[in-house]
Parts: structure tokens; sequence; C-alpha cells
């Protein structure tokens, strides 16, 4: 697939559309409810989240056999629709908003819709991990790549950038067409990402030329990137998020998942309380304990997101990565240049440097 | 006489003029000190609106006939600082309108320069606003732009506690090392008075010696003052002294005249002889009780601590009572006795017995030195008493002389000389001038007019 040239009004057009279709989707199939243990002295609480119900599931569900008494509902949205519905002042809000889109759920918080929590687990929470106790980063996923063993065979396994970006331009034909990543365009988490990576070396657009010069597919979802890895199509899949690929790769023996070593970004699930919030008492509650030992390491033990809590270790942990990859682990930082990413004029430039450079190759090339 | 009520001491005094004052000027101080700590703070915060608007500025261009930026994250960063703050930001351009960025802000109007900072309620939140105008530099137009960027005040609120905590030490700590010497000045500035307290307890309570010690100048008149008094003691004391030693010397005299011509009658036999001295003795001794009398008055005048008590009364009753105590010796020498009063009573806030004393004195001196005629004479306008004679008067040169005790103006004369002296010291006690003059200037002899003037004389 080659990606067509986008003028800026075209791509308002794909979000407007992104943003409809997100809104639709909120149907009663990605609504979880744990009624409470006694109807009359229920205390209800609704959460707002970017997060499949799957890996939603193991937590509620153990939250909800410690407090009983709290009526739960969960409810999958997109982040896209997270955010305009957190917006819309008519909707009633939500008690608590968990996102993996950091910069719009800083956005909100630096906007001043967030509520300060200052229990005790909250005021140990790590420095990077949260801004001002209104926002916190309960989850650590790291970004990595993917590939098949059998497509690579007799070539070097890229374990860094540098070694990905080796490969495809010392592969070039071997595997044009049959690599994969993010569309920045269409995907919030791939913007994120080549927003990062552009910040973190200028040699990103030199792998942005060489992704363009392999005619790499993009993507929209990991799961999407992971599907196709699985059935074949792809031979190397380029920042997928790690939470999902590791469980998946975990039944593909064929597929292997590699964390870059000269960087990885991580990326964190943002979780704020609204200041609107109806019930702001369970609300609490529930951030606390998503804080808590106890909600760490159910968030180890159950889900592929990575605990953050400095307490714990072991695998699925940010303390045993960091032990692993040391400097080279880049969690995203909670800060403002959050807000730069946002920024329109600058999402333009960035998208419109990244389409020079993915056709750079392919328009020059042979 | 009851103690006087003591007035705060003097060092509790000097504290409270000194302390309080310094308490003021502290709150002021620690007020101007708060002050300055927000103004630095916000200086310092400034230059961060400042740098943070200047990397952005540099940013923005002109594509495709519009704005354009891209936007660093560094700048935003900046404006968080450390103390995780709210950062907002937009780019405007020439005709305010809204081009890019994370908040619509509102611009400032009034202020001077490129860059201007305005503290802003916006959307529940306290944000210091800072707008940069700038240009767009191009090869042929050159657009205004402005860059607007602001973030919440806790990273300045926490500067400005830091700041001024520091401060406030740093003033407490003055303020105390200040009262410390405020109360060692105190009290070495007072030391010479606790000095001169002591020299004077120290001193023997007989001794009237001047005081010598150096001291402040303040405090050396006080010296001098007491100095001063001191020598006023010694000599009342010397007078004192001569009068005990006039007055033993007066009385030995008729004493020994007295035991002497006792002594003269005892070796005669004959009762006339005995008969004779013995009326000599009692005209001697009722000379000498009658100077004892006088010395006793003169005395009591001259004891500052008696205060007889005065009242209303009429003096032409005075006046006619002391004629007629003195009609009966005065007859017998006789003298023309003679009272003179106005029809009415002159009324006179005087002490009765003083001027009854001063009356007999001026009749019985009249009448020993040699006077056939003597007039008590009440006047009005002024009010006076006034005692005449046709005696051989007193030379002007002694008539101050006279006034002084045991002088007495004849030499060899009868009286005891304390006469004088006693109306003196009634006429001072009673604030009344004496006056001593001629009755008639032009006779021989021109006689005595003694006056005691109450009143002034009215000016015409």
């Amino acid at each position: 697939m080659t990606a067509p040239h986008r003028s800026p009004a075209r791509w308002a057009v794909a979000l407007t559309a992104m943003m409809l279709s997100a809104i639709t989707l909120a149907d009663d199939a990605n609504v979880l409810r744990y009624p409470a243990a006694h109807e009359a002295a229920a205390q209800p609480l609704e959460i707002h989240g970017a997060l499949d119900n799957e890996l939603m599931a193991p937590l509620l569900a153990d939250f909800h056999a410690r407090y009983p008494e709290i009526e739960l509902i969960y409810r999958n949205l997109t982040t896209l629709a997270l955010y305009r519905r957190f917006l819309a002042e008519d909707e009633a809000s939500a008690d608590v908003v968990m996102s993996s889109a950091m910069p719009w759920q800083y956005q909100l918080a630096n906007r001043g819709h967030a509520r300060a929590l200052t229990t005790s687990a909250a005021q140990q929470w790590p420095q990077v991990s949260r801004w001002r106790h209104e926002l916190f980063g309960f989850t650590f996923e790291p970004v990595v790549i993917v590939y098949r063993r059998d497509a690579l065979e007799g070539a070097t396994p890229p374990d860094s950038h540098e070694a990905l970006l080796s490969l495809l331009t010392h592969e070039r034909q071997r595997l044009k067409g049959r690599v994969v990543t993010y569309d920045p365009w269409r995907s919030g988490a791939g913007y994120t990402y080549a927003t990062e990576d552009a910040h973190m070396s200028p040699r990103y657009w030199e792998l942005v030329a060489a992704l363009g010069g392999v005619e790499a597919a993009l993507a929209d979802t990991t799961g999407e990137m992971l599907d196709g890895l699985a059935d074949g199509r792809y031979a190397v899949g380029y920042n997928l998020l790690g939470s999902y690929a590791r469980d998946f790769v975990a039944d593909h023996p064929q597929l292997e998942m590699v964390i870059p070593n000269d960087y990885a970004l991580v990326t964190q699930r943002l979780v704020l309380i609204p200041k609107r919030a109806r019930h702001p008492e369970t609300a609490e509650r529930f951030v606390d304990y998503l804080l808590s030992r106890q909600g760490q390491r159910v968030i180890r033990d159950k889900t592929p997101l990575g605990a953050v809590h400095t307490a714990l270790d072991g695998e699925g942990t940010a303390r045993d990565l960091r032990q692993t990859l040391g400097d080279a682990l880049h969690p995203i930082a909670i800060d403002p240049s959050l807000l730069a990413t946002l920024d329109t004029l600058k999402r333009h430039s960035l998208l419109d440097r990244w389409q020079r450079e993915y056709t750079r190759l392919s328009d020059s090339g042979p | 006489m009851s103690p006087p009520v003591n007035s705060p001491s003097l060092y509790r005094r000097l504290l409270v003029w000194l302390l309080v004052p310094m308490l003021a000027l502290g709150t002021l101080m620690l007020i101007q000190a708060y002050l300055a700590s927000r103004d630095t703070a916000d200086r310092a915060f400034d230059r961060l609106l400042e740098s943070a608007s200047l990397s952005i500025a540099e940013q923005v261009k002109r594509q495709q006939g519009q704005l354009w930026m891209d936007l660093p994250p560094a700048a935003l960063k900046m404006l968080a600082s450390n103390a995780e703050e709210r950062v907002f930001y937009a780019l405007y351009d020439a005709h305010d309108n809204f081009i890019s960025g994370n908040a619509e802000l509102p611009r400032i109007d009034d202020g001077q320069g490129n860059m201007r900072f305005a503290n802003i309620e916006w959307h529940d939140m306290a944000l210091r606003l800072g707008v940069r105008r700038s240009l767009l530099e191009g090869w042929r137009d050159r657009q205004p732009f402005e860059v607007r960027v602001a973030h919440t005040r806790e990273g300045r609120a926490a500067l400005t506690q830091a700041l001024f905590q520091g401060s406030m030490l740093r003033l407490i700590a003055m303020a105390l090392l200040a009262i410390g010497v405020v109360l060692l000045g105190v009290r070495m500035a007072l030391m010479p008075l606790t000095q001169l307290r002591r020299a004077i307890r120290a001193r023997d309570p007989r001794t009237l010696a001047p005081l010598d010690l150096t001291l402040p100048r303040e405090l050396a008149e006080l010296r001098e003052t007491l100095n001063e008094l001191l020598a006023r003691m010694r000599r009342v004391r010397a007078n004192q002294e001569r009068f005990i030693g006039d007055a033993s010397h007066q009385l030995r005299t008729p004493l020994a005249g007295l035991s002497a011509r006792a002594e003269l009658a005892l070796r005669q036999d004959d009762p006339r002889a005995w008969h004779d001295a013995l009326g000599v003795m009692r005209g001697s001794a009722d000379k000498t009780a009658r100077l004892a009398s006088q010395l006793l008055s003169l005395t009591r005048l001259n004891n500052p601590e008696s205060m007889p008590e005065a009242r209303d009364i009429d003096l032409c009753d005075i006046a006619r009572q002391a004629i007629r105590d003195a009609l009966t010796s005065c007859h017998r020498a006789g003298i023309d006795l003679g009272v003179e009063t106005p029809s009415h009573a002159v009324i006179q806030h005087a002490v009765e017995w003083q001027l009854a004393e001063a009356l007999a004195n001026l009749i019985d001196n009249a009448c020993r030195y040699g006077a056939s005629r003597i007039t008590v004479r009440v006047g009005e306008a002024p009010t006076r008493l006034e005692v005449e004679d046709d005696g051989p008067g007193i030379p002007e040169a002694q008539r101050l002389l006279v006034l002084r005790p045991f002088h007495r103006g004849i030499e060899g004369g009868q009286g005891s000389g304390l006469g004088l002296a006693i109306v003196d010291g009634i006429a001072r006690a009673h604030a009344a001038r004496l006056t001593l003059a001629p009755a008639q200037p032009n006779a021989e002899p021109p006689g005595l007019r003694v006056r005691l003037h109450f009143t002034e004389e009215p000016t015409p």
C-alpha cells in the first residue's frame, strides 16, 4: 500500500469520519456492569476508558470483589470519543477517565478539568508517572518491534532502531510491502510515537524514508498489525504497543517481539478524576485502588499492561524493564511537550515532513 | 505630705519609645519584604514567559500565505518549570485572529514595549499572561503577530514564599539583635543616673559638701542645681549657727547681769538694798523674758515647716487691739498713743497673731527709741498697716541693716535688736512689702514711719 498524498483539508475530513465512527461504536457491547451486592446501599461509579474490556475485566473484577457495595459501570470508548464526550458539557460526566491518548488526557488536566487525588498511594506515586497529583500513569507499556522469524532468515534481527534501519536498507527488495507501522494520520498513538521518535533523533527521518523505500503498509491499530504478522502478510512491524503484542506473540511462536535496545518508547495510560465527577468518593477509591499495591499486582499478574508501582518487581513491571533496558527506556514524559503534539500547525508540519520523507525514496528510487 | 505618684520609670519610657517605633518599622519592613519577594518572583518567572514566547516567536514563519509555526516543546516545558504548572499558549495574527494554541488567551492593550505582562483570571484559574508582539521578518512584508503565553502562579507563589521566609528570618534575627542593643544601650545610657543616685545615697547625711562626680552634660546640670541647693543649705545653716550664737550671747549678758546683781545684793545686809536689787533684777528678768519670747517668735517665723493658718481678718480690729495692749505701758512712759482707722472694716487674709506681734514690736520699738507720739494707722488702696512716731528716725544707710537680727539702730539702746527683724519676717510671711521712711522728712527729729503694704499701689 502506498501512502496517498494528503492535504490538511483531507486530513480534517478523515479525522471527522473517525470521530463519528468512534461515537457510534459506543454501544452496549462496550459496557461492563458490576452490580452492587446490596441494591439498596449501592454507590455508583462510572468509568470511561480507552482500554479493551478483556484487559480491564480482571482489574474491575478484583476491585468489585474488594468493594462489593460499589455499582460499577465501565464504558469502553475510543480515545477520541472519550475526549469529545468529556468536553461536551451536556454529557453527564464519568467519574473516572482513563486513556492511552496521553496528549489529550494531559490537555484535559492542564485545562483544570481534573480533581487532585491526595491519598497516600497518590502521594507516593513516582514523579515521572504523574502530573500534579491530577494525572497518573498507571501502566507501563513499551513500544516494540515484532517480526516473523521465518521471514528474516539470514538477516540480523532488528533489535534496535539502528538495526531496523540497516535491515530496511539492505533488505529493501525482500521486504517491499512486508513492513507495517502505524499510520500517523489516522492513529493518535501512531502520531504520538512519530513525534517522540522525531524528537529522540533526527535519524528517525532516515527510518521514515527507509519505510517509504520498502513501501511499508500503514495500519490503524496494533491488533491490525499483529493479525497481518500472524497470517504472514507482514514480516516486520514497527512501533507496536508492547502490552498487546506480548500476549499475542506468546501465542504465535513464529513471531518475535523486540524492545529496541537503543531507545524504547514507553507509553502510559493516564487516569484522572474529572472535577465534574458525580461520585468523587467512589472515583477516588477506584483510582487509589489502581495506584495501590493490590491493583498494581493485578495489572502485573493478570494483564499485559505493566505495573508502575515501585514496590513490585518481576515480569510485567516497570522495575523489571528498567533493570533490563536501563537508560534505553524512554517513557513519554507527562509534561507540557505533550501539548505541543496537539498543536494543529505542529501536526501539519510533522505530518508534512513525514509525507516528504516517506515518499523521498519511492519518488527518486529506481 | 503624701509621696508623689511615680510616673513610669525612665527605663520603661525609653524602651517603649524605642521598641514601639521599632516594631512598627519592623512590620513595615516585613510588608516591604513580602512585596519585594513577590516582585522578584514575578520578575524571575516573567523571564520564563519572555524566553518561552521568544522561542515560540522564532518558530513563526509564513507559509502558503498564512502564519505558520513549528511549536518547540521545550518552550512549553520552560513555562511549566518544576512546579508542574498549567501552561497555555496561543498565536494570534495582526487582526487578533486565533491561529493556533491550546487556549484562546486575551490580549493586553495597556503597557509598553514588545513584551507585556498581566495577571488574569481565566476559567477560574489565576494566570500570569505574557504577550509578545513580534514582526514576521520577510523579504517583502513584515507582518505583525502576537505570541501569548500564560501559566498558573504556583511557582511564583512558592518562590515568593521561599524568598519571604528568608527575608523574614533575617529580619527577625536583626530585630532580636536590635532589641538586645536597645536594652543594653538604654541601660548604659541610664548608668550615670544610677551613679548619681548611689553617690547621693552614700553621702553622710550631715555633710553639705558639693557633689564631685563626672557626669554627662544633662546630668551635670542636675548636679550643679543640687550643688547650688547644698550651698544654700550651707548658708542657711551658717546663719542659724550665727543666730544661735548671737541669741545665746544675748541671753547670757542679762543673765550674767542678774547673777552679778544678786551677788552684790547678797553681800549687803540692808533690806532696802535688797529691795532695790530685786527691783532691778525684775526689770532685767522681764527684759530677758521678752528677749526669749522674741527669739521664739523669730524662730517660729523662720521655720519653713510651720504653716500658720491664715484667715480673713479686719486690720482695724488688729490695730485697735494693739493700741489697747500697749496703752498702759505708754501711758506710764507719757507717750501719746493714737489710732487712725477707716470707719469700716479693712479685710485682709493674714495670720492674726503675727500681725499683732508685728504691731506690738513696732510700738515697743518706737517707745524705746524715744518717741513721744505714736500713731497706728490702717489704710486702704493699697491695704496697709503703719506705725508712725516722732522719734529720731533711722538714717537711710541703716534702714536695711536694722532688719537683721541683733542689730540695733542706736548703739547702747534699750532694745534687743530683734523687733524689726521679726516685723520683716512677718512681712515676708505675708508677702507684704515693708518700707521704712521718715514720718516728716523736713522736721527735726524726722520721726519714722514703718509701713506694711499688703497690696500694691493701684495704678492710676
